[in-house]
């Protein structure tokens, strides 16, 4: 019996190391070959250079794709957000079909295939010509509602009413209860949804692959171009590197602010 | 006063998910149901031929029958690899397991296309193992790995696995131990302990893993591009090229048989897991 219990031990942890190696290793990779200071990437790296990170701030497209994934995943991630969060605070006490119906809608671009919602978008776009920047934030503010709707309402739920209660008895009206009293109470649920869409919108491909245009294209699909039509080249692997370093930050950044434990507890 | 003040909280969400959301998908639903056109998006006579030419052709069935099968490789190499570290990760003390669950979302937060390109130097014909076996004298001429249906398994494997594995370890961390000490206790063995108790009850976790690898690898054009290249191409790489060549109507139409495989697809998985069966029964 005690056999077997090392048996399950055994192949608890091999499986975890296997997974590990297996998840991590291909990130890892980019990070060690961003850094080559030859032309092409060999293993083990024969030393250590930041000349592919000149090259792509030297490259226009590149420069450019990186800022304007930056200023796309800010501006998602605030209207995103904000959006969620009044869709959460809407519903958090309302019971019935229409509830479950509204919350059904704000939760399915989650599970919906980005694919699909990406050639409707870009359908509906071609017939009532949207310009390329609205559209492409308008779709990233539908893929990252979910996230905030989730976690403010996770939140939102897990507040004592007679809180508000109280604030209104004591004489404050329905915005200044909002804003004074649940808003700051729920602060660390709308923090997270605000982390979790920034991030998606950051890396997310499936619908930007049809929503980008000429010049305005997001740092993923300068990517994935890249690697379909120019083949691997290292200035690639310091684009990756910085797509990877800037999230790195970001999630530092909310560690120090919050804490990282409050975020994932929140999901 | 009250419900009006509702409303405008309501409001905006709403009016966003109606036109960004559902508006465009029933838009592409009728789209998908006319005739293609040279001069506009789409014809002006309905027709329900874009779905029988898709249902009719061998090739799409081929397809088809590709996607399915790739995607129940990924399922079933994810279940098999997952299950196993979920249960390390749900055991582990609760702030090594915070660690960990934090290693494990920090690769989702890495954009796909970085995963995958980690892959393709990994496994390009001068990649890191070609070249790790040439040096070893393993094999004397480079292993033809990417551009392979196998690459695109195994990488689209090791990119979904952590939402399995953080999936079935949730479930796995909040479930009531005293479930399995009352089965030892009355004599199961830890191999029966695990097949009729812990298993049965992990079921909602193994489901929700389940079905977010099956859907996030129905859509991932890029991963299975980068991996597969022109020969392993999937039902979605030809919404792409549908769309790319300006067939409006037949790309609309595949979009739809794509989500309908989804919806079948999840009622299937739904009915075998059954994850109903476990939860609100208390834990």
């Amino acid at each position: 019996m005690s056999r077997r219990r090392t048996a399950g031990r055994a192949i608890r942890g091999t499986a975890a190391a296997i997974a590990f190696v297996l998840i991590l290793v291909p990130i890892v990779i980019v990070v060690v070959a961003a850094f080559s200071p030859k032309d092409y990437f060999d293993f083990p790296p024969s030393g250590l250079s930041w000349r592919w990170f000149v090259e792509f701030f030297r490259l226009e497209n590149m420069r450019g794709a990186f800022a304007l994934s930056v200023e796309l995943a800010l501006a998602a991630a605030t209207l995103a957000t904000v959006l969620g969060t009044l869709g959460a605070l809407f519903l958090v006490r309302r019971r019935g079909p229409l509830a479950t119906l509204l919350q059904a809608l704000f939760l399915a671009p989650l599970v919906f295939p980005t694919i699909v919602l990406g050639v409707a978008l870009l359908l509906l776009y071609k017939t009532v010509g949207m310009p390329v920047f609205p559209g492409l934030l308008l779709a990233h503010c539908v893929i990252g509602m979910p996230y905030g709707f989730r976690t403010v309402l996770a939140s939102a739920q897990a507040l004592d009413p007679a809180l508000e209660e109280a604030g209104q008895s004591l004489g404050a009206g329905p915005l200044a209860t909002l804003l004074l009293l649940t808003l700051p109470l729920v602060w660390p649920g709308v923090l997270s949804g605000w982390l979790f869409a920034f991030i998606v919108s950051f890396g997310e491909l499936n619908a930007a692959l049809f929503l980008t245009g000429p010049g305005v294209t997001t740092l993923p699909i300068e990517i994935f171009s890249y690697l379909q039509f120019q083949g691997s080249q290292l200035v690639i692997a310091a684009a990756s590197t910085l797509q990877i370093a800037l999230i790195i930050g970001l999630v530092a950044l909310i560690e120090r602010l919050v804490g990282i434990g409050r975020i994932i507890r929140a999901r | 006063m009250k419900t009006r003040w509702a409303l405008v909280l309501a409001a905006p969400p709403l009016a966003i998910a109606l036109a960004f959301f559902v508006v465009p998908v029933a838009y592409l639903f009728w789209v998908s149901l006319h005739q293609p056109s040279q001069s506009e998006l789409y014809g002006a006579a309905l027709t329900l031929g874009n779905y029988a030419g898709i249902l009719g052709d061998s090739f799409y069935l081929e397809i088809t029958r590709r996607t399915l099968g790739v995607a129940a490789a990924i399922l079933a190499l994810c279940l098999l690899v997952g299950y196993p570290v979920a249960y390390f990760v749900a055991l582990l003390p609760a702030r090594r397991r915070m660690l960990v669950t934090l290693l494990l979302l920090f690769p989702l937060m890495v954009s796909n296309v970085v995963r995958a390109y980690g892959w393709i130097a990994l496994l390009a014909r001068r990649g890191v193992i070609n070249a790790g076996l040439e040096g070893l004298g393993v094999i004397a001429a480079p292993l033809e790995l990417l551009y392979t249906t196998p690459a695109v398994v195994v990488g689209l494997m090791t990119i979904l696995l952590p939402y399995m594995v953080i999936s079935i370890a949730n479930t796995l961390a909040a479930l009531d131990r005293r479930y399995e000490e009352a089965a030892q206790a009355l004599g199961a063995g830890p191999l029966r302990t695990f097949l009729h108790v812990t298993l049965p009850l992990s079921m909602p976790g193994v489901a929700s893993g389940t079905l977010l690898v099956l859907l996030l690898t129905l859509s991932a054009y890029v991963t299975i591009t980068l991996l597969g290249g022109p020969r392993s191409k999937l039902l979605v790489s030809m919404i792409y090229d549908g769309v790319t060549a300006f067939q409006w109507p037949h790309a609309a139409a595949l979009s739809f048989i794509l989500l309908a495989l989804a919806l079948v697809l999840t009622g299937v998985i739904l009915g075998v897991l059954r994850p109903a069966r476990v939860q609100g029964t208390g834990r």
